[in-house]
């Protein structure tokens, strides 16, 4: 019995050493767990893009030996779309290149028998050219669906959109045209004589109901400085740019009917290359331009020096060059990519953060390429009649280690910037995810916290430990203690709607705060003398000291209040901030840097203050005992002997409250502005990493790059503390070795 | 005086004050809160000024600032009544004002809607209803007591149609289940419980009717008010909250009025997106979130603190998991909530919704933030608070106690679970206070794993399965920034997050201290004096 009652004994004890061991180590794997989860959403930011060959298909000889002017596929890489200068639309699937319906185009202008050019222009609608001059717009549907078996079913439907048939004519070579909304429409002609013409047709409806077309008609007469060689117009019909085979770049304004505008031309290369192709980035702002020795390059106005309110083209961006001519560049429909055509490549780059994300080296040249409307699956054409498709697979172009943390000129920009902005109102906007205010306002917030808690709380761990009476000193540590376990919320929110309106109230009192608190402080001590000469204040003020400092500290501070409204209205014609901005040129927040400062002080200095503590305390007493032995006073004995001994430890609370105060959220949620900007200025708000993911990931989208980003820079939070705390816990253990008290 | 600046003691001075300095700042925030959060619920007189321009204004006066220049000084005016005049507060310039007083008729109503209303009583419309009350205030309080009963019962039918309500919702997902199962095979079963469901349905339309009949016929009970510049408005009963003359009320009608007041705050619903009423939800979802979050990470944080102190020799492994202890408790609470996000909500709870409620896709029930993400969360977060308390009371006890207990034989399961743990216990506890009140404070990994600003439901209930640990929360500290940065009229809901503040401080400060306290006398029960 007493054998078992042993046994049993002795089996729980080595389970349950098993099982505590485990638990141990569990808090390591916990750590690591953390930063490998969160690294595994942030990781794919750097996932490099693919683009994989989904089929390669020979066009049917069915379909005849008739010109190709357009081609297109859907999303899941099962169909491909063929159009021909017939005017008919043929669906094939991709699987083995067999013809699934072949569709004529529908309202086909009267008199038009041949398809001359066919613009896609945008959300899977097609303007076709034909032969007379007369323009039509069909809009195509394809969509695919595979079934348990593997048997693919394509879905398509051909439908005419709005008639833009309303200046014909013979010998156009390429045609835009666009719809202005609201107004009527635009067409541009590129006529084989080399010329351009604009024509407008503004639709005016009278109060009857009863429309009222009015035709202008615009050539373009004006000697260009080459032969044109490329042309397009932007979706909205607002601006026209051409190329020339001398390397000119020319745009015209033709928002106005009948008012053709050259507004500027600009050579588009220092060796001036013919300029081969051009292409409207997503959102209307850039234009991608191609030339003959492969170089592709995006512009957009800005403001030039000099040029006043003007803007002109300017280079913006250079891609990584394509080895021969650009043939033809193709837009993204989804986001600021560019697909560029050269010889037997097809470069696949994006425009902001100059990422070549892919090079597609195809068998033979491709002479036509098409992205489907969601961007993820490309069809090339080339010289052999044979289509081949891709699966393209880009996750976060926009995305680079550059525009994470460099300089990016992003468009309507001046000039390159560090930006933070992600999200605004319309559709095409590009969101800009720089991490370097965020950083910069992390280190400023945090700088200047540390400059304010490190000092306060370092001298009063050394008071309290040395100087402090230990009856005092057991009632005072709980209290900083205690401190210590304000929620950070509480603090924010006081300083954001307490001290923030109080401090822009009078800004001033802060500044004189400075300067006279210390003068009285020197005053006391001048005094303090006098006063301690009387041998039983003398007594009672040993290790009380503090509590006289008290009603110093707080007679200073209400002393600058007072001088504070004298100085304003004496020097600074009543009113502290205008002086600022109007002499400084200093913009105030009320939610500033001074705010951050106390705040985020406050909430660090009980932490720096009860670790450094610790450590000034656990130097052995036999060193200080020595040391006053010796004759030394107790300030001596504190600065020369304890101090320097327990150096390690103070400098790893100082480390501490570093991380503690880099990572902290809601104070500075809440007492800064949470502007993303860039400056050191101390009447100005910040926004830290911390705050930034507490403000943006309620609305991040899974898995966008909005929400890797802010994992990302959860990622450099964590490794950020996780090497300050642990060069902070090297030392402390130094420390504690040093003196075998732990 | 040279031998006083040699010997350093005015440098002992300059550290006595940075001492100083950091007790002022405590004590500042402790007081600031504290006289905002304590005088939000004093009745304060309300003061009618007659202004030079012959315009009127009643209120109660909540700033006063003096002009630096000019000395004269204004007077920020909470003037209520934010359905006629717009705005809450007004500022008077101290020379405009030609006459004060303070009419003792004037009266406070609370309204359901719309803030304050500050007035004066002509009369009380009451059909039906017999009032005997000499002057129209006797009537509106004898008025309101007649009512009190029907209102009573009109609650008592929102209850029932909240139950009825939630067993329909029950019956609409058990119908989702089966439909997503397959509907032909499981028909009769589904139009069964379609069938029980519009039943309880109807019933609810029902009630709702009798419901809103009640409530007409009290509504037509309404109070004649006249604001100071004598513009008239007629408020119905249900509107009434509360109802005082705070100028003629007397000090202990106060102290009443005060209590009342406090006890609203402590058990009623919010009201006015939180900037009015009760923060019953948001206390009890604090609790509840603390309660649930201790039940994971006390037992990690002792076993990892009994791992270190009792069962790990000095080495390699022991420095690591201490390394890793103080990253726990170094890297910022933020990086938790985004890690709650990704591994809990996302991972965990996403993997939980597609296989066992795949019916309900792509509408989330784990796979969103909610109580039990919130307390795992906030657990990871505050273990090394337990760990550190808990070590640190295991290595007081006297290493004798140990060697007695294993020369008696006893293994060292037994001596930790008959001697140590037992003796441990209050420094145990300590941590566990700590950690709780370290997660009562916690509001930014709160913000993304959970907390709402206005949960419709407690996350406990009378319903079946009780707690419903999916369930969104309110928060005390996120009350706090939410009302405080978030809502429309800040300077209106500036007392309400003062008596926030003041609540959460209070708890956390007072669980602190009571954890301080306890390691404490641990602390002397032990250490012997050496010097």
């Amino acid at each position: 019995m007493a054998n078992k009652f042993t046994d049993k004994s002795r089996r729980n004890d080595r389970l349950a050493e098993v099982f505590i061991r485990i638990g141990g180590i569990m808090v390591i794997i916990s750590v690591v767990w953390i930063l490998v989860m969160i690294s595994k959403v942030a990781l794919p930011l750097f996932y490099s893009p693919s683009a994989k060959n989904a089929a390669n298909v020979k066009i049917p000889a069915a379909i005849g030996a008739g010109k190709v002017l357009a081609i297109g596929s859907d999303e899941n890489q099962l169909g491909i779309l063929v159009l021909d200068e017939s005017g008919t639309f043929h669906f094939l699937k991709a699987s083995d290149g067999s013809l699934s319906a072949s569709i004529k185009v529908p309202a086909i202008p009267s008199g038009s028998l041949r398809v001359e050019s066919a613009e896609y222009v945008g959300k899977s609608a097609y303007n076709l050219l034909w032969d007379n001059g007369a323009i039509s717009s069909v809009a195509i549907e394809l969509t695919s669906s595979k079934d348990k078996a593997g048997v693919v079913t394509l879905t398509h439907d051909v439908t005419a959109k709005d008639d833009l048939t309303f200046a014909d004519g013979v010998g156009i070579k390429r045609s835009f045209a666009r719809v202005i909304e609201g107004k009527g429409t635009v067409r541009v002609d590129q006529l084989t004589s080399g010329t351009l013409r604009v024509a407008h047709q503004i639709v005016e409806k009278g109060l009857l109901g009863n429309e009222k077309r009015n035709n202008t008609n615009t050539e373009i007469n004006s000697p260009l400085p080459g032969r044109l060689s490329a042309v397009t117009v932007d979706s909205k019909g607002h601006y026209l740019y051409a190329g020339t085979d001398n390397g000119w770049l020319l745009r015209w304004d033709i928002s106005e009917p009948g008012n053709v505008n050259l507004l500027e031309s600009t050579p588009a290369s220092e060796n001036r290359q013919a300029i081969t192709s051009l292409a409207m980035v997503l959102g209307d702002v850039s234009v991608a331009v191609g030339d003959a020795s492969g170089t592709l390059t995006t512009w957009f106005p800005i403001k030039v020096a000099g040029s006043g309110e003007d803007r002109r083209l300017t280079k913006i961006h250079t891609l990584r060059p394509n080895q021969k001519n650009i043939s033809s560049i193709i837009p993204s429909p989804r986001d600021k990519t560019l697909l560029s055509l050269s010889d037997a490549e097809i470069h696949v780059d994006h425009m902001t953060s100059e990422r070549n994300l892919l090079t597609i080296r195809t068998a033979s040249p491709a002479v036509i390429a098409a992205l489907s409307p969601k961007g993820n699956s490309l069809v090339a054409l080339d010289g052999n009649n044979t289509l081949t498709l891709w699966k393209m697979d880009i996750p976060h172009p926009e995305i680079s280690f550059g525009t994470l943390f460099g300089k990016v000129w992003y468009e309507g920009y001046d000039k390159p910037e560090y930006a933070w902005q992600s999200s605004a109102a319309n559709d095409d906007f590009e969101p800009k995810l720089s991490l370097v205010p965020l950083v910069f306002g992390t280190i400023k917030a945090t700088l200047f916290a540390m400059l304010f808690a490190a000092p306060l709380a370092l001298l009063g761990a050394l008071y309290t430990s040395q100087f402090m009476s230990p009856k005092l000193k057991g009632r005072v540590k709980p209290v900083v203690e205690i401190m210590a376990a304000i929620p950070s919320v509480v603090i924010g929110f006081l300083a954001g709607l307490w001290l923030a309106p109080l401090i822009d109230k009078s800004v001033l009192t802060i500044f004189l705060s400075i300067v006279i608190v210390p003068f009285m402080l020197l005053f006391t001590i001048f005094f303090w003398k006098r006063i301690k000469t009387a041998s039983l204040l003398q007594r009672a003020t040993r290790g009380h000291e503090f509590v006289a400092m008290i009603p110093v500290v707080i007679l200073g501070i209400y002393l600058a209040f007072l001088l504070s409204g004298f100085a304003e209205v004496n020097m600074f014609a009543g009113d502290f901030k205008q002086w600022l901005f109007s002499t400084l040129g200093v913009r105030y927040d009320q939610r500033n840097s001074i705010i951050i400062a106390i705040a985020l002080g406050f909430a660090v200095i009980p932490i720096i203050f009860t670790i450094a503590e610790d450590a000034i305390s656990n130097v052995p007493r036999n060193l200080t005992a020595a040391s006053l032995a010796l004759g030394a006073s107790r300030w001596q004995t504190a600065w020369r002997v304890v101090l320097p001994s327990a150096l390690p430890g103070v400098f790893s609370a100082v480390m501490i409250g570093f991380g503690r105060a880099i990572g902290e959220t809601m104070i500075v949620l809440m007492a800064t502005g949470n502007t993303p900007i860039l400056s050191w200025s101390l009447f100005n708000g910040l926004r830290s990493l911390s705050a930034n993911i507490a403000v943006e990931i309620p609305e991040a989208p899974l898995n966008s790059s909005l929400y890797r980003v802010l994992f990302l820079s959860a990622v450099l939070l964590f490794i950020f503390t996780f090497i300050i705390n642990t060069g902070a816990e090297a030392l402390r253990q130094r420390f504690r070795k040093k003196y075998g008290r732990y | 005086m040279k031998l006083f600046w040699k010997t350093g003691e005015p440098y002992v001075l300059a550290t006595g004050a940075a001492l100083a300095i950091i007790l002022v700042m405590s004590l500042t925030l402790v007081g600031v809160v504290m006289t905002n959060g304590l005088g939000y619920f004093w009745p304060k007189a309300l003061v009618k000024y007659e202004l030079k321009d012959g315009s009127t204004a009643l209120g109660q006066i909540t700033q006063q600032e003096k002009n630096p220049i000019s000395g004269i000084c204004r007077f920020q005016l909470k003037v209520a009544n934010r359905d006629v005049l717009g705005q809450d507060f007004r500022w008077i310039d101290e020379k405009e004002i030609s006459k004060s007083s303070q009419p003792a008729e004037a009266v406070l109503l609370e309204r359901r809607e719309h803030g304050n209303y500050f007035g004066f009583l002509q009369g009380v419309t009451a059909e039906g209803l017999s009032l005997t009350g000499a002057t129209p205030y006797d009537k509106l309080i004898e008025a309101r007591k007649l009512v009190s009963g029907k209102l009573d019962d009109t609650r008592k039918i929102k209850k029932q149609m909240s139950d009825l309500n939630n067993s329909a919702e029950g019956l609409r997902l058990k119908i989702q289940k089966l439909e997503y199962k397959g509907s032909e095979q499981n028909a009769a079963a589904i139009s069964e419980l379609t069938a029980v469901r519009e039943k309880k349905m109807s019933e609810f339309t029902r009630l709702n009717e009798q419901a809103t009949v009640t409530l007409a016929e009290i509504g037509k009970i309404t109070a004649q008010m006249t604001d100071v510049a004598g513009g008239n408005k007629d408020i119905s009963l249900t509107e009434i909250v509360a109802l005082q003359r705070p100028n003629s009320m007397s000090f202990f009608a106060k102290c009443g009025a005060y209590i009342e007041r406090v006890r609203e705050l402590l058990l009623d619903d919010p009201r006015e997106s939180n900037t009015e009423g009760g923060l019953f939800p948001a206390i009890f979802g604090t609790v509840m979130m603390v309660l649930l979050m201790s039940v994971f990470s006390l037992p990690f944080g002792v076993i990892a603190a009994i791992y270190l102190r009792e069962y790990a020799r000095d080495g390699l492994m022991t420095r690591m998991v201490r390394i890793a202890v103080n990253n726990l408790a170094g890297v910022p609470s933020i990086v938790y909530g985004v890690f709650g996000l990704g591994f809990f909500v996302y991972g965990i709870g996403g993997s939980l919704d597609s296989l066992f409620f795949p019916e309900r896709l792509p509408t989330p029930t784990f796979g969103t933030g909610g109580i039990l993400w919130s307390s795992l969360t906030l657990a990871l977060l505050t273990v090394p608070v337990v760990i550190v308390a808990t070590e640190e009371s295991l290595a007081s006890i006297p290493k004798g106690i140990r060697e007695g207990s294993l020369a008696l034989g006893a293994t060292k399961f037994q001596t930790l679970t008959k001697i140590l743990l037992p003796m441990a216990t209050p420094g145990i506890m300590t941590g566990l206070i700590l950690s709780m009140a370290r997660a009562a404070g916690e509001v930014a990994p709160l913000m993304i794993v959970g907390v709402v600003k206005l949960a419709p439901t407690l996350p406990f209930d009378m319903n079946f399965p009780f707690f419903h640990m999916d369930r969104k929360f309110m928060h005390l500290g996120f009350h706090i920034y939410d009302v405080g940065f978030q809502s429309p009229n800040v300077e209106a809901a500036k007392p309400m997050v003062f008596v926030t503040t003041m609540l959460l401080l209070a708890i956390v400060v007072l669980a602190s201290s009571t954890a301080i306290y306890l390691r404490n006398r641990m602390r002397s029960k032990y250490t012997t004096s050496t010097f």
